[in-house]
């Protein structure tokens, strides 16, 4: 259920220090809609990192695949990605369901290599909200809705003190998607 | 002195598909993969679950004489190199040469990585929060001092050297993949200064434990979607989604050509020259446009006095990762501009996986039994075009054709490249 606990705000403060501490940079000089690639220099490595300064700050499960590899997975293999590595206009439909008119760069025929360096901040402190926002009414442990935060980021029972358990990214992902698909009919 | 030049009097080979030098390349010729489904460890909820083992027994039976008693002390990648050491030193009839001062060792190798039975029994003793019990760790007597000769790479070096009478220049090399190219490049360039006659180079890797294969499932740089073992390996194939662990070993022995000659030693090959480089660009990924790969490639041509022209193949790095595979082609083509579509490129991981240390010493020693038999190795596995993976890379069959001089690549994860120009030996 959508929560207010940990708010957006809170979640791009985190991402900062994470990519800041990951690239030895200054968190002070990101801002929301850099590029993690292209503006700050992350690499394939740098994201496992960040991925796990996350999870452990929030107690989440980042997802590990990609959106287009889960519509590959989902919907058969070309769906999202045609023979010559090219973005088809079926993902393009998910892509633009999912960010809005967030990226106006993501077009058909477009390089699939091109993509990763789209995505910023703000979009990966969606893909955080996303999974924040499946926290459940009560906590299983002790059956009571008393969710609280002392530090604004890590949800505990305030009953029990059991820690909040989320959706896993991955398994979020795939629910949206076959959402859309039912909404959509894209595939 | 004049331009000493430096020739191959032996080699051999311990990998996934053979004991030796001739059994891996008969399969190979034939297209066969050495990789199946682990089975020396539990891979049950990892995203992959195979790689190229090598059979115990073969080890055990390959050990050269006098390598029992050093046993305790080898790795498990050590051991492999002495089997390939013993076939390699009898072909080149080293124990024959008098002057043991002027054979030296280069090796390229990352010794055993730490056992999980190690750690576990370790932990036994360890409160979590600093404090050791010293006392019990050394009642239960059941962690082996010998394991820190295990796990260093030195250690193997210098064993090589007792085992087969070298007292030349000693050498380790801990380069990723690029550690056994590196290696025989290194030793190519101590013989051609003078400094040793002889030298035994290679590499060997035997790090398929847990330990060691989780450390590369934890940076997502192995395969995760294959239809079968055999089938997950495709160098510069659309579908090459990471690569595939192996292991093995492969010992070269380099020696002075007037050295071989007066000692009437048969001459199987040629280092006519060598080129290194560091990408200087990022801890995994490639430099985009190859220009490491570029500068080793174009260096060792240079060393070699030879231009694009005269190179007949080349043996790829080709690891079946979605960056190696692109940048590779892409500095293959910088290089050998009009020409790099003509030049057969084929990647020996599609059959054997990545051996990593020992990587650049087997695909050496390939690339010269290729040229003795005429026969180029195929790249297997070629199912789906990548249209930006477009040279001729001998798909998925052996092809008949002769060879003279060709480059072999090895481009380490660091960013670490190596690349070797060598050939038939023409007198």
């Amino acid at each position: 259920m959508p929560q207010n606990i940990v708010t957006e705000e809170k979640v791009i403060e985190e991402i900062k220090k994470a990519v800041a501490e990951t690239l030895s940079s200054d968190a002070g000089a990101i801002e929301p809609d850099n590029s993690l690639i292209k503006d700050l220099g992350a690499e394939s490595l740098d994201f496992l990192d960040i991925n796990y300064r996350l999870e452990q700050a929030f107690g989440i499960k980042m997802a590990r695949h990609f959106i287009l590899e889960h519509i590959e997975e989902m919907f058969g293999e070309g769906t999202a990605i045609d023979e010559n590595g090219q973005l088809t206009e079926k993902a393009v439909q998910f892509l633009r369901a999912r960010y809005g008119d967030a990226f106006p760069g993501f077009k058909a025929n477009m390089d699939m290599d091109e993509v990763p360096s789209l995505f910023t901040i703000r979009t990966m402190a969606g893909g955080v909200m996303d999974i924040l926002n499946t926290l459940p009414e009560k906590c299983a442990k002790c059956g009571n809705a008393a969710w609280k935060s002392d530090d604004g980021v890590k949800v505990t029972c305030g009953s029990c003190g059991e820690p909040a358990a989320y959706m896993n990214g991955d398994d979020l992902i795939k629910e949206w998607l076959t959402r859309i698909q039912e909404e959509k009919k894209i595939c | 002195m004049d331009k000493r030049r430096v020739v191959i009097t032996g080699y051999g080979m311990v990998t996934p598909l053979g004991k030796n030098t001739d059994e891996t390349f008969e399969k190979a010729s034939r297209g066969l993969s050495g990789i199946n489904y682990i089975k020396s460890f539990e891979t049950r909820g990892l995203p992959c679950q195979i790689g190229g083992e090598i059979d115990n027994k073969w080890i055990d039976e390959l050990q050269p004489a006098g390598a029992q008693r050093l046993q305790a002390y080898s790795s498990r990648g050590l051991r492999l190199m002495m089997a390939a050491t013993r076939e390699a030193a009898e072909r080149a009839r080293l124990a024959e040469i008098s002057d043991r001062g002027r054979i030296g060792v280069a090796l390229g190798s990352h010794g055993d990585n730490p056992a999980v039975d190690d750690i576990s029994l370790l932990h036994r003793f360890y409160d979590g929060k600093g404090t050791w019990d010293m006392q019990g760790l050394m009642r239960a007597g059941g962690y082996s001092a010998l394991n820190f000769f295990r796990r260093k790479p030195d250690a193997a070096t210098s064993l090589l050297s007792m085992l087969f009478d070298c007292k030349g220049p000693n050498l380790s090399f801990v380069s990723a993949c690029s550690a056994g190219a590196q290696a025989i490049g290194e030793a190519y360039r101590i013989i051609k200064e003078g400094s040793a006659d002889v030298m035994v180079a290679g590499g060997c890797e035997a790090t398929l434990n847990f330990t060691g294969f989780i450390g590369f499932v934890l940076i997502k740089a192995l395969v995760e979607k294959y239809a079968t073992p055999q089938k997950a390996s495709r160098p510069f194939d659309r579908k090459r989604n990471g690569f595939v662990m192996s292991e093995g070993a492969g010992s070269v022995v380099l020696e002075d050509l007037e050295h071989a000659r007066a000692r009437g030693v048969p001459v199987l090959g040629e280092i006519f020259g060598y080129g290194d480089s560091a990408d200087a660009y990022r801890i995994t990924d490639t430099h985009p446009k190859g220009e490491g790969a570029i500068l080793a490639m174009r260096g060792a041509l240079e060393d070699a006095g030879l231009g694009i022209e005269d190179i007949d193949y080349i043996n790829a790095h080709g690891t079946s990762t979605v960056q190696n595979d692109l940048t590779e082609t892409r500095a293959i083509t910088a290089v050998f501009g009009d020409r790099a579509k003509k030049v057969p490129v084929s990647s020996n991981k599609s059959m054997l996986g990545h051996t990593i240390a020992a990587a650049g010493a087997i695909e050496c020693i390939l690339t010269l039994e290729g040229i003795h038999h005429s026969i180029l190795l195929p790249t297997i596995n070629q199912e789906f075009a990548d249209p930006k993976c477009d040279l001729d890379y001998v798909p998925n069959e052996a092809r008949m054709q002769t060879c003279r001089k060709a480059l072999s690549n090895s481009f380490g994860f660091g960013g670490q490249n190596a690349c070797l120009c060598i050939g038939q030996f023409e007198g």
